[in-house]
């Protein structure tokens, strides 16, 4: 199988800090042109990972190839990676152009192909003009797009980017998930990112790596990480879910634990009747009414945010259920009981 | 694998190349230190090697010499005085550069770091003309007055930039909580910038204390320890010298470390307010 | 009470009230260097331009003193003396104190402080017991001489050590190095990690980056390092009049000779001002990098 000059494949990696593992045993395979985000909570390893890649941190145990071929041991600058740092480390004794243009120079480019690449980099993010401001006398925006180009200008076979919205905004930071994403449809090149904004990563990804505490939990396209969570880390980190533990009980069925009440299941194979597995359910899958089939829970808050309302309750056995209904439908009254419902369907089913 | 082991090792030959290279540089900062404490110890009338045996003899004999013992006390006199006119004199100064929108500010910064750059050769024989108007000055007044203007610069200048980083929010909430001026200089600024305060008045004190070439210049008939080290630097060396500088150098050592160290704590954002 | 209004550096309510806090801060501080400085210098100036007979002063305005100066060959000897031993003694504690600034500042983890305040440290000694120390162990029978010959590097003890140009340079970068090292750990402490790693990232070796990234930014502490050690360098006295041997003299040498054994203060005072005239020549030129290095920005 040839390896294009994108591929990326992480091989049993791990590294320690004084005897804690920042990166734990991960292995993963990202092909050429992909789009990857590395999800996280702060301080689960994330940048450590991307540090792997772009030649930062040597991995204690385990191989990093690029393009197939190891580069385990290269110092960064014999990589064919670039990076866009988390604070954009833009040079300050340099202008915009300079610092664009870094990168070319140390590749020992001609002076005019220079300048010819970094008027095109600077057009394409919509820079011309800013050339030749210095570092101190640009906006957060204009700061991370020049952190992009320096990146961008070199070709590298891989992009690396430390939480590269960050330090923007919430609605500049929309924006510009617009533009990385419309950047990355036009080079092709191999995206990594890493954030600790789900939403961002959902927007943003191919696939997305869920990290947590060294490890990946899951690596998957958004669709089945949002739908199909694999662990009830998973689950619970992206996007909102309900976790259950169950107890199946027959066929189809299963009893939540401390609690009593039946759920149906769907799906083939389950596991047999006395095995414990844990139910994730989206809060937006719950429907609450007064009676009927379902789970019985005394009401504890109502939220109104806009069209949707959240409802949540407490079951018999203590533990809080979520659910997020059009303000239209039915209203329980604080303190009462209500039932809460899914169907067999939402249910999605974690094995522990 | 191995290409990570080769990595490390480089990595590690290239630390251990600074930490060598630094420890010479320190062996030759400390070098001097080392050999007069040494040869304070030493029971060789003409300092040098080899050593011919363990004493403080020299101790007992510096401290019953009342010429070095007086200039001891003079110096430790003067310079308590000139460290504490700079303190007062640098503190509200400080103050009002680092928190007020002052008109000719550099102009002011200039007169006061003047006597920094200024070489001391040439202030001394500023202060010689100037005393020539005032001739009863000359001797310990006119060293106080020499040595308060050299060190009033800088302790200017430690506490302008240790001010400018103190957080106007405590001020604006004392004012906001109804204190005046007063109140909150002494409830607020001062228990926050003792500290530095402390820092500064030990470092001009440990200037003063040492500063030779203006105070022979202006001292007439006052023998500050400088002074009596200098004139006896003219002969051979006796390790009477070498026992007092050794008492000096390690007060002065740990006045200035003190001091250093409560002046770089503070000038780090991350360190405790006060601490 | 006015209200204090949000953003400007206002903190006292009324602006007359403002003004005499701010002079009755200032004004001591300010009389004082105005009497016991400038008074001084001005004094100096005056008497450059009078004239010395039967060792008496005599006012007067005579450029005498300078033509004096620019004519003596002798005096331009150390003169050009002064300048090429100070320059020798700021190159020589830029290449040593660079690496160890480099080394506490990037290098040395949580020993950072202790190592920086272990450097700055003996510069707060007495400079007569340094130099006593040197002394001790640059003579004829020497400390560094009796080790030599103990070791069998050499048979007689080397002449040269002391009193001479060498012993004068030990000494002067012995004294200035501290004062070299702190502003430049200034500055290449203000040097982010992340901007040498970014030039790594984009291809730029070890040495390239240091020559891209690391020199262009420390180069306010080089150059403040510079002048400072550059300026005390050429106004030293007592450094080269008890290490150096009185062979060569350099020019603050001459202006204490010139007035303390030759009694002919209007011609030292000359000397003094084109001296003086040097070091704020030196100073203008470099304050462009003052004021980077003392954290305004470029
Ligand atoms: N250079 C380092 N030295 C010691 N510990 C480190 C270093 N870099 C990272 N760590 C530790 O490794 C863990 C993971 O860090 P990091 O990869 O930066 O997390 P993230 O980017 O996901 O927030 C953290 O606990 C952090 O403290
Ligand atoms: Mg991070």
């Amino acid at each position: 199988m040839t390896k294009r000059a994108g591929d990326i494949e992480l091989v049993k990696v791990s590294k320690r800090y004084s005897g804690a593992a920042a990166v734990d045993d991960v292995s993963i395979a990202i092909e050429a042109g992909e789009f990857v985000t590395v999800l996280g909570p702060s301080g689960c390893g994330k940048s450590t990972l991307l540090r792997m890649v772009s030649g930062f941190v040597e991995p204690d145990e385990g191989d990093v190839r690029i393009g197939g071929a190891s580069v385990t041991g290269l110092p960064p600058y014999r990589r064919d990676t670039a990076m866009v740092f988390q604070d954009y480390a833009l040079f300050p004794h340099r202008t915009v152009a300079q610092n664009i243009a870094f990168g070319l120079r140390m590749r020992r480019m001609e002076k005019s192909q220079i300048a010819r690449k970094v008027d095109a980099m600077l057009e394409l993010l919509n820079l011309a003009g800013f050339g030749n401001r210095r570092i101190g006398e640009i906006s957060g925006g204009q700061a991370q797009r020049v952190a992009l180009g320096r990146a961008l200008v070199v070709e590298p076979a891989v992009l690396l980017l430390d939480e590269p919205l960050g330090a923007l905004d919430l609605k500049l930071r929309k924006q510009m998930q617009a533009e990385l994403k419309g950047i990355h449809r036009k080079l092709k090149l191999t995206f990594i990112a890493v954030t600790h904004d789900q939403e961002e990563a959902l927007n943003l990804s191919d696939r997305i790596a869920v990290m947590n505490a060294g490890r990946i939990e899951q690596f998957a396209d958004p669709e089945t990480i949002y739908n199909r969570p694999a662990s009830r880390f998973v689950a619970d980190f992206v996007g909102e879910a309900n976790l259950f533990d169950a107890t199946v009980i027959g066929p189809g069925m299963a009893q939540l634990v401390g609690d009593g009440s039946t759920v149906a299941l769907s799906g083939d194979g389950l596991p047999p009747p006395g095995s414990r597995l844990t139910l994730a359910v989206r809060p937006e899958a719950i429907a609450v009414a007064a009676t009927g089939k379902g789970v019985a829970a005394i009401i504890e808050d109502i939220l109104f945010s806009g069209s949707v309302r959240r409802i949540v309750g407490r079951l018999a056995n203590g533990q809080r259920v979520t659910a997020m209904q059009p303000a239209a439908a039915f209203t329980p009254a604080l303190g009462q009981s209500a039932v809460f419902a899914w169907t067999a369907e939402a249910a999605w089913i974690i094995r522990p | 694998m191995s290409a990570t082991a080769l990595k490390f090792r480089q990595a590690s030959a290239g630390s251990a190349a600074f930490i060598a290279y630094s420890a010479l540089i320190y062996l030759f900062l400390y070098l001097p230190i080392v050999v007069i404490v040494l040869f304070a110890f030493d029971a060789k009338p003409v300092p040098g090697l080899p050593l011919a045996g363990f004493t403080t003899g020299w101790f007992a004999q510096a401290s019953a010499d009342p010429v070095l013992v007086g200039a001891l006390l003079t110096s430790t006199k003067l310079a308590f005085f000139s460290a504490a006119l700079a303190t007062a004199l640098a503190m509200p100064a400080a103050m009002v550069l680092a928190w007020f929108p002052t008109r000719f500010k550099s102009l002011i910064l200039c007169l006061v770091l003047g006597p920094v750059v200024l070489p001391q050769l040439v202030l001394g024989l500023g202060f010689v003309s100037l005393l020539r108007g005032a001739p009863n000055l000359v001797g310990e007044p006119a060293i106080v007055l020499a040595h308060t203007t050299m060190t009033a610069s800088y302790a200017t200048m430690v506490l302008y930039s240790r001010l400018l980083g103190f957080r106007r929010s405590y001020i604006e909430a004392a004012m906001n909580l109804g204190a005046n001026e007063l109140t909150v200089f002494r409830e607020v600024i001062l228990p926050l910038t003792l500290p530095a305060l402390i820092a500064v008045f030990l470092l001009a004190f440990t200037d003063a204390f040492g500063e030779f070439i203006v105070a022979w210049f202006v001292a007439g008939f006052t023998k500050t320890l400088p002074i009596v080290i200098w004139t006896s630097l003219r002969q051979v060396i006796s390790p009477k010298v070498n026992a007092i500088s050794t008492i000096i150098i390690l007060a002065s050592l740990a006045l200035s470390v003190l001091a250093q160290l409560w002046v770089i704590r503070q000038a780090r954002p991350s360190a405790r307010v006060g601490a | 009470m006015e209200r204090i209004s949000g953003g400007s550096p206002t903190i006292l309510p009324s602006q007359r009230r403002r003004r005499r806090f701010a002079l009755a801060g200032l004004a001591p501080l300010v009389l004082w260097q105005l009497v016991f400085f400038v008074v001084p210098l001005l004094i100096l100036l005056v008497i450059s331009f009078w004239t010395m007979r039967n060792y008496r002063l005599e006012p007067g305005f005579s450029l005498e003193n300078y033509r004096a100066v620019f004519a003596d060959p002798a005096l331009w000897r150390s003169l050009v003396l002064s300048l090429e031993t100070a320059f020798f003694v700021t190159l020589a504690c830029a290449l040593l104190g660079y690496p160890v600034a480099y080394f506490i500042a990037k290098k040395a983890g949580r020993f950072r402080i202790v190592l920086l305040i272990a450097v700055i440290a003996p510069f707060w000694i007495s400079i007569v017991m340094r130099i006593s120390a040197w002394r001790i162990l640059l003579g004829e029978n020497g400390v560094i001489n009796q080790a030599l010959i103990s070791l069998g590097l050499t048979s007689e003890p080397l002449g040269g050590l002391l009193y001479s140009p060498v012993s004068t340079a030990i000494g002067l970068v012995y004294a200035y190095l501290p004062l070299y090292v702190l502003p430049l750990y200034a500055a290449i402490d203000r040097i982010q990690d992340s901007w040498i790693d970014a030039a790594k990232d984009l291809n730029a070796g070890p040495v390239r980056a240091f020559l891209e990234v690391t020199l262009p930014l420390s180069l306010p502490g080089l150059v403040v390092g510079a002048v400072f050690c550059f300026i005390f360098g050429l106004g030293e006295f007592v450094t080269p009049a008890l290490l150096g041997g009185g062979k060569q003299l350099l020019i603050a040498q001459i202006i204490q000779d010139e007035f303390q054994r030759r009694q002919d203060w209007p011609g030292g005072a000359a000397i003094a001002m084109v001296l003086l005239a040097i070091v704020f020549t030196l100073l203008l030129l470099s304050m462009r990098y003052l004021r980077i290095a003392s954290g305004e920005r470029p």
